[in-house]
């Protein structure tokens, strides 16, 4: 299974930014901003609507450039080692599950036959084979969600971002893309990093976290989830998740 | 490559019922033309209506059947200018409406211009047609085209420039070219608008080649022309008729488009 | 002047005044030009008429419009007249303007063409309303396989002008004196040539109104008369009336063409038996040409088609 991502060598991607400042007409939504991500971490943004967590994940996706500050990574990656996950799983409606998958690697210049190869490999990983021929209008929105997943990993990208990427879907089916999606990091070395305003997801899913405050984009809570790298379902009846999540809904309410 | 799975579940129905559709589904259009010509047929022999003013159904009945010749040659002189006026507005259209899209400033530059198609009436610049395009098909071509080519710019520009930008940033992010996201992403995203277009543009073609052919000479415009001076009005009528038909199956023709290219994945065409 | 003749002469007057009120309609087949003049010169008061003129253009269908009421009198030619008849119109012609034909083919000529036949039997393109009379005429007696024939540009001599092989119908007070003025040099041949002159410029009414009406009619014959010869005595007020209404044509053109159609207007047969006259002997002849052409299936009588009052 780690066979896929063959062309990357183990750790993921490391992130530093420094000062990072990011301005809208007159309104400041991120006013300088220090993280350092480490290769191979899954970090969870967390912060209330408008906190500028997305801006924030834009700009190291590099669709978007800091008005100050850097973004450098280590190594270097080259483009097409980031993948980004929306919120919708934005496909292309006129392609087959197949196609889609297979999009990134077709923009890439990737042959037909390796580029099938690998989004069917990819498609495999998140139990979608079956849909292979079907188009978007026939699936459910786990589905559409789950082939997203699939199109983003089929690049074997060093570095992950997903912006709220379930929160359109029902609780059971996040739970289990929250399973699937771990399980992924897990298997593969890349570093994630994983933007949502749920407190609970975030506790589950990530070993790091951080919160930004309402105004600004300062972090004002930065810390290792104490929790066992092993996520299963039954930690969601854990007290141990209930403190994490405790802590951090703390700090979100703090102002 | 990959075959489709057989659906199963929701299409299912659907598909069946298709079978025996084609037929059914003609009905309810029939339907009030029976009533109307039969009314009116009526009212003619009635006395209700002149007849040298609006021809008793029969009548242009009979005007088609004996001059079945002339008009199926004339039908077949208008479609093939119209269709070819359709097809090169078309084209130029879509190309038009892709360099306006381009840049805002080129849009607010050139657009005003293209607006000048929609507007400008063609019975004034008919002489100026004759002269560059002479007496003939040319002159017809032109008219379809001019009258035609402003939906296709139109509707291809909003397609084009309404693509979701979320998927934009998708093939920014895999260092997409501006070149291979128009026909990638930003012209199948467009169809179903472009298809709009092109189904306004197909009927316009047809009005524009018959006012051509009042012009240039030729074809239904022109039988229409001359039965009008010899007060045929049963002839005219049967003229118009053709023109109507040629009309609706250009229109059934960018429908049959459209149902093949959208089937699978634009709402449109799904039930 | 007694009492009661008094009272007599006032109600006559009174219901003159009434007759006044209806607003009559009067159907132009053209924009408003000299060959009008007499309609817009005619003293309608005087005959207690409360009459609109109507402009029209380029296939107004005024012969259409009387049929059907939409307007008391219309200008026609008296060979759609016949045409309408036969087709169930109830159309009859009142007042001739035009004694003679002024339709007509214009032609370069520098080509020196001696004759009307000539268009047709040398190469070039002939640009004419081929559901005229004609039309159908000139192609039975000459063929149209040498020329092209192409739709009527309707008084605008552009493509006349740009092709030295250019032939166009007109009316020849109208389209040769605008091309002459652009600088051509202009050869008319009229199609009373070929022997086919109907009355042209014909004021014409529905039998409708013929019975039902008869004190309108009339009075409107005779003011039309009436504003003719005022029109030929001196057509300048009525041109600069005109000319308001027609704006595109320069007011020397409407003093040159109103010379220029008095020939058409004024005959021996006006001189004797006063203008507008029609004959009975001439509407024949009209009639079996064009039955002889196939325009008209049931030949009308001639005594339908029009009326002397």
């Amino acid at each position: 299974m780690g066979a896929i991502a063959s062309s990357v060598p183990s750790g993921g991607v490391a992130l530093d930014l420094k000062n990072v400042r990011r301005v809208f007409d007159d309104l400041v939504v991120i006013e300088s901003l220090d993280l350092r991500v480490e290769a191979g971490e899954f970090l969870a943004i967390l912060g209330p609507s408008g906190c500028g967590k997305s801006t924030l994940l834009r700009m190291i996706a590099r669709l978007a450039e800091p008005d100050a500050g850097r973004i450098t990574f280590h190594p270097d990656t080259e483009r097409f080692q980031t993948a980004f996950v929306f919120q919708d799983a934005h496909l292309l409606p006129w392609r087959t599950v197949l196609d889609n998958a297979a999009l990134p690697l077709e923009l890439m210049g990737i042959e037909r036959e390796q580029r099938y190869r690998r989004a069917h490999a990819s498609l495999r990983q998140v139990s979608l084979s079956e849909a292979e021929g079907r188009y978007p209008a026939q699936l459910s929105g786990g589905m559409k969600m789950r082939v997203s997943l699939a199109r983003a990993l089929v690049t074997a990208p060093r570095l992950l971002l997903l912006d709220e990427p379930f929160a359109a879907l029902d609780e059971i089916t996040r739970f289990r893309l929250d399973n699937q999606l771990r399980e992924l990091w897990r298997q593969r070395a890349m570093t994630v990093v994983f933007v949502t305003h749920s407190i609970s997801e975030a506790a589950f899913l990530a070993n790091r976290a951080i919160v930004l405050s309402r105004r600004g984009g300062r972090i004002k809570l930065d810390r290792r989830l104490e929790l066992p790298s092993e996520r299963t379902d039954d930690l969601r009846a854990n007290p141990r998740l209930g403190r994490e999540m405790k802590i951090l809904l703390d700090a979100m309410e703090e102002e | 490559m990959h075959a489709l799975k057989p659906l199963t579940g929701v299409r299912g129905s659907e598909q069946s019922r298709g079978r025996k559709g084609p037929l059914l589904a003609a009905i309810p259009a029939l339907v009030p033309f029976v009533v109307i010509t039969s009314a009116l047929e009526l009212a003619v022999r009635g006395g209700l209506v002149r007849a040298y003013l609006v021809p008793a159904p029969s009548s242009v009945f009979r005007a088609m059947v004996e001059s079945r010749g002339e008009l199926m040659r004339a039908m077949l002189t208008t479609s093939a200018s119209a269709l070819l006026g359709f097809f090169l507005s078309t084209v130029a259209g879509i190309g038009i409406a892709v360099f306006l899209s381009s840049s805002r400033a080129i849009q607010r530059a050139f657009y005003p211009y293209a607006v000048f198609f929609q507007t400008v009436p063609l019975i004034a610049i008919a002489p100026l047609l004759v002269i560059w395009f002479g007496y003939g098909t040319r002159t017809v071509v032109a008219s379809a085209f001019v009258v035609s080519i402003f939906p296709v710019i139109a509707n291809t520009l909003t397609g084009i420039l309404s693509t979701d930008p979320a998927l934009r940033d998708l093939f920014r992010l895999y260092g997409a070219s501006t070149l291979v996201t128009l026909f990638k992403l930003r012209f199948p995203a467009a169809l179903p608008q472009i298809l709009t277009g092109l189904r306004v543009a197909s009927g316009l073609a047809v009005i524009g080649a018959i006012v051509g052919e009042f012009i240039g000479g030729q074809g239904l415009g022109s039988v229409v022309d001359i039965a009008r001076t010899q007060q045929r009005v049963d002839k005219v009528f049967a003229a118009v008729l053709l023109a109507s038909v040629l009309g609706l199956a250009l229109f059934g023709l960018i429908n049959l488009i459209s149902y093949v290219t959208l089937r699978r994945w634009h709402a449109s065409e799904q039930a | 002047m007694n009492r009661r003749n008094f009272l007599l002469g006032s109600a006559a007057l009174l219901t003159a005044c009434g007759k006044s009120s209806q607003k009559i309609r009067l159907a132009l087949n053209w924009k408003p030009e000299p060959e009008f003049g007499p309609f817009y010169a005619a003293p309608y008061r005087k005959y207690g008429l409360d009459v609109e003129i109507l402009p029209g253009g380029a296939g107004t269908p005024t012969i259409q419009m009387v049929g059907a009421g939409s307007a008391e009198f219309g200008i026609v030619s008296a060979d759609e007249l016949v045409v309408a008849r036969s087709r169930g119109n109830d159309v009859a012609a009142l007042f001739a303007v035009f004694q003679n034909n002024p339709q007509g083919i214009m032609v370069h000529a520098s080509r020196k063409l001696t004759s009307i036949g000539d268009i047709f039997r040398h190469p070039g393109t002939v640009a004419m309303q081929r559901g005229l009379s004609y039309a159908r005429l000139l192609e039975k007696m000459y063929g149209f396989d040498k020329v092209k024939i192409v739709p009527s540009p309707n008084g605008d001599v552009s493509a006349f002008l740009h092709d030295k092989n250019f032939a166009q119908q007109c009316f020849i007070t109208s389209e040769p004196l605008i091309a002459n003025r652009q600088g051509a040099d202009v050869q008319v041949f009229p199609i009373s040539d070929i022997g086919f002159n109907p009355y042209t410029d014909v004021m014409a009414t529905s039998g409708e109104l013929l019975r039902s009406k008869p004190e309108m009619v009339k009075p409107m014959v005779a003011a039309v008369r009436e504003g003719l010869r005022i029109y030929l005595d001196d057509p300048k007020p009525t041109n600069v009336h005109m000319q308001q209404l027609n704006p595109t044509m320069p007011l020397d053109l409407f003093t040159e063409t109103s010379e220029v159609q008095k020939p058409l207007i004024e005959t021996e047969e006006t001189r004797r038996d006063g203008l507008g006259v029609m004959t009975k002997e001439r509407w024949e002849t009209l009639i079996k040409q064009l039955k002889d052409l196939g325009d008209v299936e049931k030949a009308p009588a001639a005594e339908e088609c029009f009326r002397s009052l």
